[in-house]
């Protein structure tokens, strides 16, 4: 019975109407050391179909390296914001003096005031002188 | 697509498409040669790759049809070179030449036309549905069953010549 299925099988086989599971059943079949003499003529076909997908390729696959990309644009974004950076920093710090420079802003805050002052006294001075003037005039009216 | 990533999705149907390369050029060292040709063009198209349904039946069309090209060309330039070494797997040479029926088997298929060569292997070696192989040769399933029994029946009939003259 097994063996009326398989030369079924063949027949169907020859003529390309068997699935893939009744291709492996007949692969199996003709597998076994023993099959059937009248059949056995047909065993180094399957024999020899089964042996050619052990084949493998020996040889590596040779592909280019993958090239780093940098994307143009960020060249731009990254300048950008270092000048960006830069003139920041330039505009918003502020002017760090030493401690002579200090010293000396001080001390010409200092004399300014005390200019200033000296000033005002002078001014003060100048209004008492005034009063001369009227004096003189008084006297050239009276003494004609 | 990163290499990879490639490498995850098109490597593991490499000896597919080196038995295929194979059996159409018969010459280990041209297989070799366009499976190499094929993955550069893969690599050259990863970015599309993700986009085929079924890269695996992609890169087999690809391979029959670069193939097939060699074969012209060489023929054109009437190189037409006979190789015999169906082998390159130290073992599987060995398990060859162990047995005349096999080796035999082998030097049938190298007669075929190429399109039975083509349908054999893709159906009997490396068991693809009857619709993928159609697919895959932009044909119809019932060309591909054609072209399938044609060549099952010419390697049955060499064999059972050979078979009848006692050499197995």
């Amino acid at each position: 019975m097994e063996l009326a299925r398989i030369e079924k099988l063949l027949d169907a086989y020859f003529e390309g109407n068997t699935s893939l599971a009744e291709e492996e059943t007949l692969r199996k079949y003709f597998s076994q050391n023993e099959v059937a003499p009248h059949l056995a003529a047909y065993k180094p076909m399957f024999d020899g179909l089964t042996l050619a997908k052990q084949e493998v390729s020996v040889k590596e696959i040779d592909l280019p390296q993958q090239q780093f990309k940098v994307k143009r644009w960020w060249y731009g974004v990254a300048a950008s914001v270092v000048i960006a950076i830069g003139v920041a920093g330039f505009v918003f710090s502020e002017p760090k003096l030493s401690q002579e420079e200090q010293e000396a802003l001080i001390a010409f805050q200092k004399t300014r005031e005390a200019m200033q002052m000296m000033s005002q006294n002078f001014n003060e001075g100048a209004e008492e002188l005034t009063y001369i003037s009227t004096f003189t005039q008084t006297k050239n009216k009276i003494l004609k | 697509m990163k290499q990879k990533e490639f490498i995850a999705t098109v490597l593991p149907f490499k000896d597919k498409l080196y038995r295929l390369a194979k059996r159409i050029l018969v010459s280990g060292d041209e297989a070799d040669d366009a499976v190499q040709e094929v993955y550069l063009k893969l690599w050259k198209g990863r970015n599309k790759i993700s986009n085929y349904k079924n890269p695996e039946a992609f890169a087999v069309t690809m391979t029959k049809n670069y193939c097939l090209d060699r074969l012209k060309s060489k023929q054109a330039s009437n190189l037409k070179i006979v190789h015999n070494n169906f082998q390159t797997s130290e073992n599987v040479e060995r398990k060859i030449e162990a047995n005349d029926g096999v080796q035999l088997v082998f030097k049938i298929m190298e007669t075929l036309p190429e399109q039975q060569r083509i349908v054999l292997q893709l159906r009997d070696v490396e068991q693809f549905e009857f619709a993928e192989i159609a697919k895959m040769l932009d044909s119809n399933e019932t060309a591909v069953r054609v072209n399938l029994s044609r060549a099952r029946k010419t390697v049955r009939e060499e064999l059972i010549k050979k078979h009848n003259y006692g050499i197995s």
